[in-house]
């Protein structure tokens, strides 16, 4: 292995010291927070020699792959342990390492005064471990160990307050965490069933092979005339049923269409988690997924829609849900799998740069809010309800002003990091893709962010305050810092693509071979027009919560537009309600089965007849046999007779 | 010499009339000694047959049997005194607390 090779094996192996020494070694609660901030931000720092290391290779064979091991050999297919570094996988790793060390160190305070702050540091270098095991690895079996590691970190850090019944609002976390891990659950299944198809089509699960030309990815397309027979079900396509099988997974892990209701449960845990995984990694693994698998989807063109309308339509569904929501993370919660419907319609279209963009930047400015928020609950003595709030800008005016500016970004309002990524993907769906309705539902999802960002603004920070019992004040000890980087590259952080200069692009295009579009007039037209009316309505939603409607802001009420609204509004509120469907249709039958089978055949059936039933038999069959045991000698004597003459009577007739 | 058969005839006689006594005598002691009537009978086929093939061997095994036997009444009227200082009576049918 070359020297290289050795700086990306560092990458993940300072997160893994990190955990090591965490759950092993230390103890103390400044100890193990420094310590896992250091092993992330050294992390970064490595990432950041790789990155310059690899932009000095020729662009056609820009990647750096470390083979360590061979894994498993089963016949023909043989699974090694490699990491492979080219740009896509270099900017998922800052992402991952960059957020990640500024998240580690805003814990140091926000987790002051936990009962278990090793577990959780331990868990958060874990976590970072498996995120970048999962961008790094050259083939699926290893991505999958980075998936299923990932979520079980989310598990274990969601369940972090594990012994509370109760965290606001109103979510029990042991059930959140479950709730998490089956619904990934679910989407691994379809991975893995891709990944055997795989297996079984092509004999490798490598991407691109030792040489970057001889794994499965360059195989696609020979493979796009295979039809698979599904018997009743028709026909389809080898590699659309690939795709279709890894939209599964993508739905689970990113929180899409089907399987999105986990995600507002996952703000059981400490709000840095939301911020790490829950907003800018974890959750991103999916459209990180497409995005490698691209040629995939490109040869697939009934796989890339249905991944176009799950995007749109989630987005739709998450931004409704938003508008909505009372609990401060619950807002940030839904809007996030608002965005990534935003990412994941983005690379269903094509515009798999566009998605990797919107990925970045959402990383940053959401980061940004969800640290935001934690600084206000922090502020706030643990009350997350925004009817309670109100006033914060005299209270916490450093926090106003940096969430201020992730607000703004998320808006996507000009000139933030937000507005260009945004951008793209509605100039991509409007211009490249002429999809008309995707992109109308994309513009409305993007108006309806403007609308509920203005609305946590002035719910949280404008007026006066609500609830004179709390006290808030601002005392961020290192959750300063992050704050602050974060809030400038939210604001800058569109450098790295816009129009004209396009470094991203050409960034990634040896990976997406994506040249950059000629920009436009009309297409600069068509952006602002979407700036200035989803900055009209933003702030019309400031204007309505901090004016009209204030007034009927009260703790424990409805919200004013509840009113006018009705049930359209509950619906909203109920994230269309999806919970409520798998509550009847699969929990509650579920539980009635078990119930019986618990209850009603456990007790009669094993309890009863197998266990019970066998021993009454024996019992009883002794019994009968013990009644001949009368102790009459007589008797016994009479049988022994009768036993002499039968024998002796067979002996002597039969023989 | 009489034929075997009446040998085997009168052995076979007192065999049965051995059993009847085990099965059907109330007292402990009938019943003993019909059992030693019973083993006596058996020596008397013993010889008999000994006789007929004009071969030791059986007459050996009856010195065991007697042998035996004379063991057997010792410990057996041993246990019959124990009995019936302890119950009283030598009836057979009061002996009937080993069940189950």
């Amino acid at each position: 292995m070359t020297q290289l090779a050795w700086l990306l094996v560092l990458i993940p192996a300072f997160p893994l010291a990190g955990f090591l020494l965490n759950a092993f070694l230390l103890r103390g609660e400044r100890a193990t927070g420094v310590v896992a901030s250091l092993s992330i931000v050294a992390s970064f720092v490595t990432t950041l020699i790789a990155v310059t290391n690899l932009a000095a290779t020729p662009e056609d064979a820009r990647f750096i792959s470390a083979h360590l091991w061979d894994w498993l050999a089963i016949g023909k297919v043989n699974v090694s342990v490699g990491l492979w570094f080219d740009p896509l996988t270099a900017v998922m790793t800052l992402l991952i390492t960059g957020v990640g060390s500024l998240i580690h160190i805003y814990s140091i305070s926000y987790m002051h005064g936990d009962h278990r702050p090793h577990r959780y540091f331990a868990y958060l270098n874990l976590f970072v471990f498996a995120m970048l095991i999962l961008v790094m690895s050259d083939n699926l079996f290893l991505l999958f160990l980075g998936w299923e590691g990932v979520g079980l970190c989310s598990f274990l850090l969601i369940g972090h307050y594990f012994e509370r019944s109760s965290v606001a609002p109103g979510i029990v976390p042991s059930e959140a965490s479950a709730k998490a891990f089956v619904a990934n659950r679910i989407g691994d299944a379809g991975l893995l069933l891709a990944m055997m198809a795989i297996v079984s089509n092509f004999g490798t699960l490598s991407f691109f092979g030792a040489d970057g030309n001889s794994g499965f990815i360059s195989r696609l397309t020979d493979a796009s005339f295979i039809t698979v027979n599904l018997g009743v079900f028709g026909s389809i396509g080898l590699v659309s049923g690939i795709a279709m099988l890894m939209i599964l997974g993508v739905a689970g892990k990113s929180a899409q269409l089907p399987l999105y209701t986990w995600l507002p449960v996952a703000m059981a845990g400490p709000t840095p988690v939301s911020a790490l995984i829950h907003a800018a990694t974890m959750v991103t693994a999916g459209v990180y997924l497409i995005v490698r698998m691209h040629v995939a989807f490109d040869l697939a063109p009934d796989a890339a829609g249905l991944v176009t309308v799950i995007g749109a339509v989630t987005a739709l569904i998450g931004a409704t849900a938003a508008i909505t929501q009372f609990d401060i993370k619950r807002v940030l919660a839904y809007s996030t799998i608002s965005q990534l419907g935003f990412m994941v319609a983005a690379a269903g279209m094509g515009a798999y740069t566009a998605a990797i963009f919107h990925l970045l930047t959402h990383g940053l400015f959401k980061a940004l809010l969800f640290l935001g928020s934690g600084a206000i609950i922090h502020g706030m003595h643990d009350i997350q309800d925004m009817r309670r709030m109100g006033g914060l800008r005299t209270h916490m005016p450093t926090v106003y002003r940096v969430y201020l500016i992730g607000a703004l970004a998320l808006a996507g309002i000009f000139p933030l990091a937000g507005f260009w990524s945004k951008d793209e993907i509605l100039v991509h769906a409007w211009y490249s893709a002429q999809n008309v309705n995707i992109t109308v539902m994309l513009v409305f999802a993007s108006w309806m962010t403007a609308f509920y960002m203005g609305r946590q603004m002035a719910l949280t920070f404008a007026g006066s305050t609500r609830d004179h019992d709390v006290h808030p004040h601002e005392n961020l000890g290192t959750m300063k810092w992050p704050l602050y980087i974060l809030a400038v590259a939210s604001v800058l952080g569109g450098i790295i693509n816009l129009p004209g200069i396009h470094w991203l692009t050409d960034w990634l295009s040896p990976v997406l071979h994506h040249k950059a579009e000629l920009y436009t007039w009309s297409m600069g037209i068509f952006a602002t027009l979407i700036v200035v009316s989803a900055g009209a309505i933003g702030y019309l939603g400031y204007r309505l919560y901090s004016g009209a409607l204030l007034a009927q802001i009260k703790a424990g009420e409805e919200d004013p537009a509840h009113y006018y609204l009705g049930d359209i509004w509950k619906g909203f509120e109920m994230g269309w309600g999806l919970d409520y469907v798998y509550q009847r249709l699969l929990v509650r039958p579920y539980r009635t089965f078990s119930h019986f089978l618990s209850e009603v055949f456990d007790r009669q059936a094993i309890d009863g007849i197998l266990v019970e039933g066998s021993a009454g038999l024996v019992g009883k069959v002794s019994q009968a046999a013990s009644r001949a045991q009368n102790g009459s000698v007589r008797t016994y004597a009479l049988v022994f007779l009768i036993g002499v003459v039968i024998i002796v009577g067979y002996v002597v007739i039969g023989a | 010499m009489l034929p075997t058969i009446f040998y085997i005839g009168l052995s076979a006689l007192l065999f049965a009339i051995g059993v009847c006594g085990v099965l059907m005598r109330r007292s402990a002691l009938m019943v003993f000694m019909s059992v030693e009537l019973m083993l006596n009978s058996a020596n008397l086929a013993l010889v008999t047959f000994a006789n007929q093939w004009k071969s030791l061997d059986a007459q050996v095994m009856v010195f065991f049997v007697i042998t035996i036997a004379a063991a057997e009444v010792a410990v057996g009227l041993a246990l019959l005194v124990m009995i019936f200082m302890r119950k009283q009576t030598t009836n057979i049918d009061s002996m009937n607390t080993l069940k189950g």
